[in-house]
């Protein structure tokens, strides 16, 4: 280098010093923003001279430029665990949330589950990218080659210098050159992880690396006279922008390619992180950038990639909802348990919840009204509930959207409960799974208030109707066999009991009951409060009504032949039997484990 | 979202009425639904009247692209900076119709019914090939700003200066600038996979530029600049590309038009004629990014791929081959086979330096009255390239963002329309 510039270089203040010697500010050219017109024109020599240190003091300013950079710890500005680059506002509370524990029944995997924190980069934080003295010089060279109307030299070799710089900082960030393409073949969990990634990543660049370069523009162009035939107003970001843009245009392209994929349920929590990490940095891009004409175009995509990420925010609660109605009903889920499509939507209905300070901002229309009324050929779809009580003006629009979501869940569930040949597994199907949607509304406070407790009684309503429906079906039948009509010959209580009538009765009680007995303990009532509940109003109805059958007419048995064929259960036997009811699993695996335990 | 720059356009796009067509289109009313019971083969129903419109507009918008200045003296060279925004403006017109119709039919063809449904995921698929095309010809487009600004420097040199002021420091500061171009140029030839001309001399204006790149083959710059201090050329070699080093501009293209068949004739009766609508936007789209890729740099810049066997049934048919063979003709040519790109401008600033370099040649100072009238002439046409460059590219850059804006739209709109409940099949 020193052979092709032809003199040696003593430290920076030599070359300042040479600059002097080389390109002596002349009266006719200092703080002459045009070119050296009067001075080179009949001088040849000394315009000469002048293009020739001009020449030299350009490789002289790369070479400051690009030997003097500092080596940062540029990835130490995206580390989740170091603190040293980022600011003192930790958010203890975001830790212990993402290790909580994720609801055992979680079908939503639990990355997406509690909102991550992202510790990186809060504000713009402005680094030092070349040392002071190494600056002053590029300042010194820069306003030498400005005056002499050589600036746009000047700003080229700057942009050239700082532009790979800039791109090897946002690769060491991890920021990756992904197609579109390439991003829409990926897998859904791969991207999310690259979403946590480049959010982190984009704070530190966007608040790092892309701050501290705009800085370092300004330290060496801001008060030069660089000259442009056409003069904007901002001329002296134009390295920056130069410098920086294709590094911001591949930045957000990974974001933007996330909006536009295709829009589906699982995707809702991680976009609206990356949504809001976005809208975050918004007020620092206008900052850094909005001050060039070029800069500018980088703000006007990201707010644009902000705005289509909520869109598609919008589009796949839409789409989620849509998917809850479409939900085909094959096959009946056995025992009548809770159906899975109960606990992904309960569970997502949860996040929302959880997410209903973003979501409260984005989504502001209520359900749609083609959604909502009976399409052509689909007579059997939902229509929205008349909760006169809320008042739609007051009413969130987000928790219009959570209760439409749980009516057509129920809607889904009553063609799914009318699969069952068994119409009292039927009830008991309903009964479970509005029992658990309830249960999930009670739980989380957010989703409680949401949703409001008009809507809540709306559901206990329901889950009380399918008890009856359930007990009348299962045990009406067998509680008639104890009722006391029709065992009686003549019109008196004590004379004439039939006892054919009264052996029918009780053969057809222990049949029913059997039978139940057999059935019943293979269905399933998973939360252990409502099978015990159940049980126990069974065994409320049941065993008082054979008691007293028993007491009444047992003797007209005793006193015949073969009791035992008859009066096979005693109060006892009964009770003891109710408690395989609800279990999931056959009665004969119980007695056995009983009889060990 | 960014206003098209329709400014000059307008002239030529209204003189054919244009967006009166596309006005018209909106007032027309969907057919009644017994309509169809007697639309069959006596009189052409009032859809296959607005898709057959819809083709007759696209063969009208591919002819004009075809207009030489003989026959419209106002129609710009065929891919100049003017001409390209024409060619986007054009695809704009066609998409938008072309979504008009989808949704104008879809009560009585809904979307959602196959064979459309196939057809128009399989359009979507292709039109999102060509999102990443728009984002790559945009870094191409400010590939060109930095050439431009090479240019200016050279331009800011040299004029308007009269006679006496043109010295040897305003030419040697020009030619500077100028092979610093001409290796950038170079620089990115070979990164777009065309082989270039290296080890030229430059003569006078400074050290001799052999330290460039040897043996490069395929290899793609990267971002580190790692050899800047050798030689005086290689820290030029700043300009990486955004696309990972397996991305094809080409691989994009065959992926737009590779495979795009001729809709059967029952897929078309079963559509009610948009089957042929669908295809016919499918062409348009690979014929406009084909002619973007062909003009403007990229990485890997091949264009080998075209589409199959287009039946001369369509009235678009004829210009669109038309439009295709006349670039290919222009790619072929011999100074511009090794070009990085077949803008007409590029082309102009390639000239306009080389020759501003032969006039300055070995020049003796004080320029003889000759030679400088050959630099002032020289230099006259390197202002002009880069006045057309800076009004030129902007409006470009914010047309092709559109594209990519116009594209997403209509592929959410679709994608939407089709996942919709009572519209699922």
């Amino acid at each position: 280098m020193a052979a092709v510039t032809g003199w040696r270089r003593s430290g920076s203040s030599g070359a300042v010093d040479d600059l002097r010697r080389l390109a002596p500010p002349s009266p006719a050219t200092v703080g002459s923003p045009r070119r050296t017109s009067s001075a080179s024109g009949g001088g040849g020599a000394a315009s000469n001279a002048v293009q020739v240190a001009m020449a030299r003091l350009e490789d002289e300013f790369r070479h400051v430029l690009s030997s003097r950079a500092l080596d940062l710890e540029i990835e130490a500005l995206a580390d989740l665990t170091s603190l040293s680059m980022c600011s003192d506002r930790t958010n203890s509370a975001d830790v212990a949330e993402e290790a909580a524990a994720a609801d055992e029944d979680d079908s939503v995997s639990s990355s997406v589950g509690r909102r991550s924190s992202y510790r990186s980069l809060r504000s713009i934080r402005e680094i030092d990218l070349l040392p002071a003295d190494a600056i002053s010089d590029l300042h010194a060279i820069a306003s030498r080659m400005a005056v002499a109307g050589y600036g746009r030299e000047c700003v080229q070799v700057y942009a050239s210098v700082r532009k790979p710089a800039v791109d090897s900082a946002l690769r060491r960030l991890g920021v990756e050159k992904l197609s579109i393409g390439d991003v829409q073949r990926l897998e859904w969990e791969v991207l999310e992880a690259k979403i946590r990634r480049w959010i982190r990543a984009a704070r530190a660049a966007v608040r790092g690396v892309f701050a501290s370069e705009r800085r370092l523009c300004f330290l060496i162009f801001h008060d030069l006279p660089l000259s442009s035939s056409t003069i904007t107003t901002a001329t002296h970001d134009a390295p920056f922008a130069e410098a920086v843009k294709g590094a911001a245009l591949q930045l957000f392209g990974f974001a933007e390619a996330i909006s536009i994929g295709r829009r589906s349920p699982e995707k809702l929590f991680k976009i609206i992180d990356l949504h809001d990490a976005i809208a975050d940095l918004l007020p620092d891009v206008s900052d850094i950038f909005a001050a060039s004409k070029a800069g500018e175009s980088i703000y006007v995509q990201a707010a644009e990639i902000r705005s289509r990420l909520a869109d598609a925010v919008r589009g796949i609660l839409s789409e989620f909802e849509n998917a809850v109605l479409r939900d085909p009903s094959k096959t009946p889920v056995p025992g009548g348990t809770i159906h899975p499509l109960t606990r992904y939507v309960m569970n997502y209905s949860s996040l929302i919840s959880d997410y209903k300070t973003t979501l409260s901002e984005l989504i502001v229309s209520r359900p749609s009204a083609c959604s909502r009324i009976a399409p052509e050929g689909n007579e059997n779809a939902p229509s929205f509930p008349d909760l006169d009580l809320a008042d739609p003006d007051s009413q969130l629009p987000l928790a219009a959207h959570l209760i439409w979501i749980i009516v057509v869940l129920e809607h889904n569930l009553e063609s799914k409960a009318s699969l069952y040949k068994d119409a009292a597994l039927s009830h008991l199907f309903v009964m479970n799974n509005v029992h658990y949607i309830a249960h999930k509304i009670k739980d989380s406070p957010e989703l409680r208030g949401l949703i409001g407790d008009e809507y809540l009684k709306q559901l206990t309503g329901k889950f009380r109707l399918a008890a009856t429906r359930y007990q009348r079906t299962a045990w009406l039948k067998i509680l008639n066999c104890l009722r006391d009509e029709g065992l009686h010959v003549s019109g008196g209580f004590s004379s004439g009991v039939s006892k054919s009538a009264l052996r029918e009765r009780f053969k057809s009680f222990n049949a029913a009951f059997e039978e139940a007995h057999r059935v019943q303990s293979a269905w399933y009532v998973p939360d252990t409060q409502l099978r015990e509940e159940l049980r126990i109003s069974i065994a409320e109805k049941l065993l008082p009504a054979y008691r007293s059958f028993l007491g009444r007419f047992r003797h007209h048995i005793e006193n015949g032949r073969h009791p035992e064929l008859y009066i096979k259960y005693s109060v006892e036997d009964l009770e003891t039997s109710v408690t395989d009811f609800f279990e999931g699993c056959p009665p004969s695996l119980h007695n056995r484990r009983r009889s060990h335990g | 979202m960014p206003a098209t720059d329709s400014s000059s356009a307008a002239a030529p796009l209204t003189s054919f009425g244009r967006s009166f067509l596309s006005h018209r289109r909106d007032q027309i009313p969907p057919p009644p639904p017994d309509h169809h019971s007697h639309s069959h083969t006596q009189h052409p129903s009032s859809s296959d009247l607005e898709i057959d419109a819809f083709h007759r507009h696209a063969a009208d918008l591919l002819h004009d692209l075809l207009s030489d200045s003989n026959s419209d003296p106002s129609a710009p060279d065929l891919l100049s900076l003017a001409w390209t925004r024409r060619l986007l403006d054009s695809f704009l017109i066609c998409l938008e119709e072309f979504r008009a119709i989808l949704f104008a039919l879809a009560d009585s063809q809904p979307l959602s019914r196959p064979p459309l449904d196939r057809l128009l995921l399989d359009f979507l698929d292709r039109a999102v090939k060509a999102l990443d095309l728009c984002n790559a010809l945009r870094d191409g487009l400010d590939l060109i700003r930095q050439w431009r600004k090479h240019l200016a420097i050279a331009a800011a040199a040299l004029a308007p200066a009269p006679a006496a002021q043109r010295g040897e420091a305003q030419i040697r500061r020009a030619r500077k600038a100028l092979t610093d171009l001409t290796i950038l140029m170079l620089d990115d030839k070979d990164a777009g996979g065309v082989v270039g001309q290296r080890n030229r001399s430059f003569g006078r204006a400074g050290t001799t530029r052999d330290s460039l790149p040897h043996g490069h083959g395929h290899h793609r710059r990267s971002s580190s600049g790692g050899s800047s201090g050798s030689g005086s050329g290689s820290h030029l070699r700043s300009l990486s590309w955004s696309v990972s080093r397996t991305w094809s501009a080409a691989r994009q293209l065959q992926a737009i038009g590779g495979g795009l068949t001729v809709p059967r004739a029952n897929d078309i009766a079963a559509t009610g004629g948009l089957a042929s609508a669908v295809y016919a936007m499918g062409a348009v789209l690979f014929v406009v990014t084909w002619a973007l890729v062909a003009a403007i740099p990229c990485q890997d810049r091949g264009l080998q791929a075209h589409l199959t066997a287009v039946p001369r049934t369509f009235p678009w048919a004829g210009p669109l081959i038309t439009l295709f063979d006349r670039i290919l003709d222009e790619s072929k040519k011999k100074d511009r086979k090794h070009s990085c790109g077949l803008l007409k401008e590029i082309h102009q600033i390639e000239r306009c330096s080389r020759q501003l370099m032969e006039v300055t040649d070995a020049a003796e100072f004080p320029l003889a009255d000759d030679k400088d009238s050959e630099v002032q002439e020289a230099t006259q046409e390197l202002v002009q390239v880069c006045g057309s460059l800076k009004d030129g590219l902007d409006p470009l850059e914010r047309q092709v963002r559109e594209m990519f804006h116009r594209v997403v739209r209509t592929r959410t709109e679709i994608l939407d329309y089709l996942s919709r409940p009572h519209n699922a099949g």
